[in-house]
């Protein structure tokens, strides 16, 4: 188990509680099916962004926590910045599929949906900077 | 000499920036040209559904369960929905008519009493709510077949059943041209293609079926924008008016133009002028949804008639639209409705651009297809929108002098009543009027009391309203003895084959008292009035074999022989001798009405 000043600590926990909250929005979506709700069965717009969110909030904070494992095995260097960034995308993605999901333009997400391609930038330039600093072997 | 090393923060800065590039490259590599879609056509700048579709989903999915949509499709297992296979051949005339699905296709084909059979590869479909049409094609012609598939009744009908027109009319009567006709209303922005010096057709649409187009007109520049999200949320965010978003939005028009893009069909038209005639036959309709309708055509009215020395086949044309209108000039066909509403008070004592449109009632992505109605406007909450004094049980009593959850206090019922036919139906006219009993004794015009008030005759309509609303009615004078008889019965036998379909179709379901009628209206002439008679009997009695409107005489004679004994013999002696009397008095000239 990681210290609490691992760098992967952070990560962890922020994996876990994310993880808890997006299967709940799943648990909550499949209800809405389930029930036939229309606010959601209805609106195709928010239908999409919803889904968008679950399937990203649920695979990011996997990636999220293989991140911190991989970490705390010194598979890989997590330095500060890279392990804000990370967090960081993690956050921005899903939500702005959700905001943009949940308030939203008749047939377009709403403006929170900007929070979508500035985490996906930010998780692709962790990405590539995670992979250029992995330590030598 | 070691080469100079890159921070790895800028490195992948500089990676991720390289990355989005090639992904904005492909974006770009790959993204679709709107702004030139048919260019140099008359539908330049026309996308089909499916382009809208991409972003306009919600509309996309509404506007696919519309008999719009469906109006005029390539014909396959999921377009037809006529029988091919069990109860799938109708004898008429001596010709017996078979549809049979050979080699993967469907097929009409016709036996004439020379024992000769015709095959037609049926290739299109027309309609799918009401009847279905087949359209062939010879060289460059669609046309029209003679038998259509009737979806209410699910039978196969020949059209002179549909049209009115009198028995002995010939088989091929109904066979029309697609090209020179329908292909204008039945699809967006027609491009018939005649060549006139040679008379060969090379006919196009930007889509087949009533699409996005017919109402938004052309969206090439608007899609091309619209590919950028940042103009997208720009307009999202303006609220931008559709000019601004180069597409037309009939909501955001001014009330006139508005309703002039469904008078382009809901409202037959002749070109204006007439000379108009020859590019719209070669290059295609000059109309555009937004524009000035009237720049193009001119609406037909009752005295407008049609002279050319030369028609599309070099044929002269002499035509009148007299019978498709009651004698004030008021629609009695379908495909009339913007007339109808035009010369409404609600439409004439508005601010021109600003006061009655179609959709103030209707909504095309919205309610019910059939109608194109929300529930909440097949209510009086349809009139209350400007007529709020009368939003009250106790306001609306005591203007209808109906109990207020009766069928005589909604509207429609007075205002607007079924005193109109398309397709094997009656249908309420769109010109909004007070109802006008004396014009039933005046014009021959249906009124709207007399359409629930069957059992009453035209004078005590007459006198009922003078009493109930003398100031309304003052000036409102009864009319001799002929309008004594109750009006259902008159208007049945005595008006003329308009009249007395419609007063059929008022009829139904028919009641003890209207059955013995309807047996003798099913000796009418005309095939069309016989069907709502036959219909309204079989409302009544279900369980019995109900009369075929199209059968020869002595087949329905057949028929009706059991529905006979149902109702007192003195009955049936006392309509048989009101139809002979009424039969006497009316008017035996033709109506001959092609929709």
């Amino acid at each position: 188990m990681p210290s609490p000043s691992h760098p992967g600590a952070g990560l962890i926990r922020q994996g876990w509680i994310s993880l808890a909250l997006w299967i709940a929005f799943g648990i909550l979506i499949e209800g809405f099916s389930a029930f036939r709700s229309p606010a959601y069965l209805d609106d195709a717009v928010r239908r999409e962004m919803f889904r968008l969110a679950h399937a990203h909030g649920t695979l990011l904070n996997l990636v999220l926590l293989g991140a911190a494992i991989c970490a705390h095995l010194n598979l890989i260097r997590l330095g500060p910045m890279t392990s804000l960034g990370l967090r960081s995308a993690v956050l921005l993605l899903p939500a702005g599929f959700l905001f943009g999901g949940l308030w939203h333009f008749k047939d377009e997400p709403g403006l929170a949906i900007v929070l979508v391609p500035l985490g996906a930038v930010l998780l692709l330039a962790t990405a590539v900077y995670i992979s250029l600093t992995l330590p030598r072997r | 000499m070691t080469p100079p090393r890159f921070p790895k923060p800028l490195l992948a800065w500089g990676i991720t920036l390289l990355a989005l590039g090639a992904v904005a490259a492909a974006i770009w590599a790959v993204a679709p040209d709107y702004a030139t879609v048919r260019a140099g056509r008359a539908d330049a700048g026309y996308l089909e559904s499916g382009d809208c579709r991409k972003c306009h989903e919600t509309n996309y999915t509404s506007w696919h369960a519309t008999f719009h949509r469906t109006m005029t499709q390539e014909a396959g297992p999921q377009s037809i929905l006529g029988d091919f296979e069990r109860e799938n051949t109708i004898t008429y005339q001596g010709v017996r008519a078979e549809m049979v699905r050979e080699k993967g296709a469907h097929w009409m084909k016709f036996t004439g009493v020379d024992g000769k059979t015709q095959r037609h590869e049926i290739v299109r479909t027309v309609g799918s709510r009401r009847i279905q049409q087949y359209l062939t094609k010879t060289g460059d012609t669609w046309s029209r077949l003679p038998v259509a598939y009737d979806l209410v009744q699910r039978r196969w009908i020949h059209l002179n059943g549909s049209f009115f027109y009198p028995d002995g009319t010939a088989y091929t009567q109904h066979v029309a041209e697609w090209n020179v006709n329908c292909v204008f209303c039945h699809n967006v922005k027609a491009q018939p293609g005649l060549n006139w010096d040679n008379r060969t057709w090379k006919t196009e649409v930007a889509e087949l079926g009533i699409a996005c187009g017919a109402c938004h007109g052309p969206a090439g520049e608007h899609a091309q924008h619209a590919l950028s999200p940042v103009t997208r949320y720009r307009w999202n965010l303006k609220e931008q008016i559709a000019p601004a978003r180069l597409v037309t939005n009939p909501r955001r028009l001014d009330s006139d133009r508005s309703a002039m893009i469904c008078g382009h069909c809901h409202g037959q038209r002749i070109p204006e002028p007439p000379q108009r005639i020859r590019p719209m036959m070669s290059v295609g309709d000059p109309y555009d949804p937004g524009k000035n309708l009237h720049e193009f055509y001119k609406p037909v009215q009752r005295e407008d008639k049609v002279e050319s020395a030369e028609g599309p086949h070099g044929e002269k044309v002499s035509f009148s639209f007299a019978t498709r209108f009651w004698p004030d000039g008021s629609p009695r066909l379908t495909a009339y409705e913007y007339q109808g509403m035009t010369r409404s008070k609600c439409f004439t004592a508005g601010k021109p651009g600003n006061r009655i449109t179609c959709i103030s009632c209707h909504s095309m992505h919205d309610g019910d297809p059939r109608g194109q109605l929300t529930e909440r406007m097949k209510t009086n909450a349809a009139c209350i929108q400007c007529h709020q004094q009368f939003t009250t049980p106790a306001q609306l009593v005591a203007h209808t002098k109906h109990p207020a959850e009766s069928t005589g206090s909604l509207c429609y019922n007075c205002h607007m009543p079924k005193i109109v036919y398309g397709i094997m139906a009656a249908h309420r006219t769109h010109d909004i009027t007070n109802p006008r009993p004396e014009e039933t004794v005046r014009l021959g015009k249906p009124n709207a009391c007399n359409q629930c008030h069957l059992d009453w005759s035209a004078n005590r309509v007459i006198a009922a309203t003078k009493r109930l609303w003398p100031d309304a009615y003052k000036e409102s004078n009864p009319g001799d003895q002929h309008f004594d008889e109750p009006e259902g019965q008159r208007s049945l036998f005595a008006g003329d084959a308009v009249m007395r379909a419609l007063t059929a179709a008022a009829m139904t379901p028919a009641t003890d008292a209207t059955a013995p009628l309807l047996l003798e209206a099913m000796q009418d002439t005309y095939p069309i009035v016989r069907y709502f008679a036959a219909n309204a009997l079989a409302g009544r009695r279900p369980a019995l074999p109900k009369p075929d409107y199209l059968a020869p005489a002595r087949v329905r004679e057949a028929t009706l022989q059991t529905w006979y004994p149902l109702w007192p013999a003195e009955l049936r002696q006392a309509a048989r001798e009101a139809r002979e009397r009424l039969a006497a008095q009316r008017s035996e000239t033709d109506v001959e009405v092609g929709e």
